[in-house]
């Protein structure tokens, strides 16, 4: 699959630097798919992990002016890494704090954590990042909230719309004003 | 008269091995390159460039069990980023091993081109003072050459293979044949104005680099776009890799012929004639030996992997090396010494409405300032470091989550510079390369056993750097200065040189002054191998410098009939 700025910024090269460049940059575009790294290798969470991990991930990155966690596919992502990238024990660390964590949703609030409105998810996760919800881990919160961050600006869409991708900025300005973008590249 | 297939063989295609192809095809000779690695042509084998993040395995990083079981070596070359990978040995299936709890890496590539597709593209020259180091204070063997005899060496490779830099006029650092220099970013440009004005001496300047700053239409090169994914494959050719600049080249002449996944076990060679008489290879396909013939032969398969060649090259019914008449080879065995680092942070103020647009190929250095005129009075060692950095900014840190969190990360830290040393590693005798008695590796030769330590003049070195390197960023005016170091085990660099050194004394030395082996004047050692001491400036460059010297001499020599 051809992405729109790669269309672009290869006719921009084709005209620039004529069309030898741009066959095999063409063919490296389309090495995505779904192999090992992509898509988990197995079903590894239920429903219900998979409803909990799409909530708190969406909480710690919402859609806000651009899409959030779910948009970018992150829930997916971290299925992935939990499937085929994590060692075992950090693996069942992770599935253990979602126990827990889901587990005083329904104390608390007498439902699982998927089912509460936004202001009670914050207010759990608020909790679990204080490490004041008892027997959840205290590297839970933070473990969660990277997986989420990297999921999130390594997609397309973090990486597009929420950044501002520039795969070939063509000039290095090292006093570029900030105020010009407000944003981060991405690259 | 005895026949050949091919004028020369050169053994192995990185950077020097594509330099002594170019330069001897060009010079009319028929030439034979052969490659342990497989096939990887220009633009079209560069399989990951211009992927963004969502469209590599597991986003960019390799899972971590995978790392360790297949690349535990190549992982600190760069191996372990899923968009590099394929560019890196399999250390699983290409061991090697080193003496008891003398750790060394090794990092491979897997590929034609070498780590030329790979390398770090820091373009220095060594100076007069790194040619005399040696004989000055008596470690190792004495350079037989000076850099006078080498500098239009130098001029002759750096205008090909296109080396962006500024012009200082240090004697520590020469200049060169340069492209503009890749801009410094205002961080840099700030803390440079404070430094050299707060301690006189001190330089801070734009890294010389490979990647260029000017096209090279003539070759079909196109200057640097500030992608910085280098590592990957660069199809404008931007940056010095055997695909984009020696490899045409060699070609173009009609005279190369190229066989990659041939793996060179060793030499063949006559007591008599005093001649290596042929390269028997292996095909890593059908494991089928073959030896090729020609009159000459280039050995540029590496440091390491040319000394291992040559020690498995032995005198029919002897346990010794046919070049290994002087006792000295696998001897020296070095590699610069790093993993120190220093960092420190522009106040908050005037520059933080500024970040960077684009990503610059190279950074910052900071080029040798001790024991440059003699022995500095406080330094309890010899020679001396180079320092390496760039100043950047982070993405802020995350602060909570939600929304709040997501705005705050369109935000950046502190522009901070960060650096970290390399060097000068001295030759010692005893750190050494042998091969193991009893495990051969799967193409039946013996596996390398490395035992090679850093002394006390290395940790010294890095020592005075930390000490240093804050001194002249606190002088500079930057803030939250610190520093660190790691274990450095040798080969982690990939800086390796030494094991079959240059000398003018065949009872001392390896090659002699033309990277001519001692014991057999047809076989040419032009890689690492050949180093006899280290400098503090990267390697690259010089074994360009030499390979192409090397060149010039032995196709004279066979024009000449003398060898």
């Amino acid at each position: 699959m051809l992405n729109t700025n790669r269309r672009e910024w290869m006719l921009g090269a084709a005209a620039l630097f004529g069309s030898s460049l741009v066959a095999p940059l063409a063919r490296a575009a389309e090495a995505a798919g779904t192999q090992a790294g992509f898509t988990a290798s197995r079903v590894l969470l239920t429903e219900e992990q998979r409803a909990l991990v799409a909530a708190i991930a969406e909480r710690i990155i919402p859609t806000t002016d651009t899409p959030g966690a779910i948009a970018a596919g992150v829930p997916a992502f971290i299925e992935m890494m939990m499937a085929d990238w994590y060692e075992p024990t950090d693996r069942n660390e992770f599935l253990a704090g979602l126990g827990v964590l889901d587990g005083y949703a329904r104390v608390r609030y007498a439902r699982p954590l998927p089912g509460l409105n936004p202001e009670a998810q914050d207010a759990v996760l608020t909790l679990a990042m204080e490490n004041a919800v008892p027997g959840l881990a205290r590297t839970f919160f933070e473990h969660c909230r990277q997986m989420v961050i990297l999921g999130y600006y390594s997609s397309e869409i973090g990486c597009k719309q929420e950044r501002i991708y520039l795969p070939v900025p063509g000039r290095y300005d090292g006093a570029y004003p900030y105020a010009e973008v407000r944003r981060v590249f991405s690259s | 008269m005895a026949t050949y297939d091919f004028d020369a063989i050169v053994i192995g295609s990185g950077v020097s091995g594509g330099w002594a192809a170019k330069e001897l095809t060009e010079k009319g000779m028929k030439v034979l390159m052969l490659e342990r690695g497989r096939m990887v042509e220009h633009q079209t084998d560069y399989t990951t460039e211009s992927l963004g993040p969502w469209e590599l395995p597991y986003r960019g990083t390799l899972p971590p069990a995978e790392v360790e079981r297949d690349y535990p070596m190549a992982k600190w070359g760069g191996a372990a980023n899923t968009a590099q990978t394929h560019f890196y040995s399999n250390d699983r299936l290409n061991p090697f091993d080193y003496q008891g709890s003398k750790p060394y890496r090794w990092v491979r590539p897997n590929q034609v081109g070498g780590k030329s597709l790979i390398w770090g593209r820091v373009s220095l020259r060594w100076s007069k003072m790194d040619f005399e180091a040696n004989a000055r204070d008596g470690h190792g063997s004495p350079w037989p050459i000076s850099y006078d005899e080498i500098a239009p060496w130098y001029s002759y490779v750096e205008k090909y293979a296109g080396i962006a830099g500024s012009k200082e006029g240090l004697p520590q650092l020469p200049d060169g044949e340069f492209q503009p220099p890749h801009p410094l970013n205002i961080a840099e440009i700030w803390t440079k104005e404070r430094l050299e004005k707060a301690m006189p001496g001190r330089k801070l300047i734009s890294t010389r680099t490979a990647n260029m700053t000017e096209d090279k239409p003539e070759q079909g090169r196109t200057r640097c776009q500030s992608r910085s994914q280098c590592a990957r494959g660069c199809s404008f050719g931007a940056y010095f890799s055997t695909q984009a600049v020696t490899l045409p080249a060699a070609r173009a002449t009609n005279n190369l012929t190229l066989l990659s996944d041939q793996v060179v076990t060793s030499l063949e060679y006559d007591p008599v004639t005093k001649r290596v008489t042929g390269v028997r290879a292996i095909d890593t396909n059908t494991m089928q030996a073959k030896v090729h013939r020609s009159r000459i032969v280039f050995l540029c398969a590496s440091t390491n992997a040319s000394v291992q060649i040559l020690l498995n090259s032995r005198l029919p019914g002897s346990e010794r090396s046919f070049a290994d008449s002087s006792g000295t080879l696998g001897r020296y065995m070095m590699d610069h010494a790093f993993r120190t680092y220093v960092w420190g942070s522009v106040p908050q103020g005037e520059l933080d409405p500024y970040i960077a647009y684009g990503r610059r190929p190279n950074g910052v250095y900071i080029p040798r300032f001790r024991n440059i005129n003699g022995q500095d009075a406080d330094a309890d060692f010899v020679r001396g470091y180079g320092m390496q950095g760039a100043a950047s900014r982070n993405t802020a840190a995350p602060v909570g989550f939600g929304k709040s969190m997501k705005e705050g990360l369109r935000g950046y830290g502190p522009w901070t510079l960060r650096f970290t040393t390399f060097a000068e590693c001295l030759p010692y005798r005893d750190n050494t390369l042998t091969l193991h008695p009893g495990k051969v590796d799967r193409f039946g030769v013996p596996l390398g056993v490395f035992n090679v330590t850093f002394r006390s003049n290395e940790m010294k070195l890095l020592r005075d750097s930390a000490i240093e390197g804050q001194k002249m960023l606190r002088a500079a005016g930057l803030v939250n200065v610190g520093s660190s170091s790691e274990t450095h085990v040798p080969g982690d660099a990939i800086h390796e040189m030494g094991g079959a050194c240059m000398g003018a004394d065949p009872t001392k030395s390896v090659v002699n002054r033309w990277s001519q082996a001692h014991d057999a004047p047809n076989l040419f050692i032009t890689d690492g191998a050949q180093m006899a001491s280290t400098s503090c400036v990267n390697p690259s460059m010089t074994f360009m410098a030499l390979t192409a010297r090397a060149a010039d001499y032995a196709v004279k020599q066979v024009k000449a009939n003398a060898i």
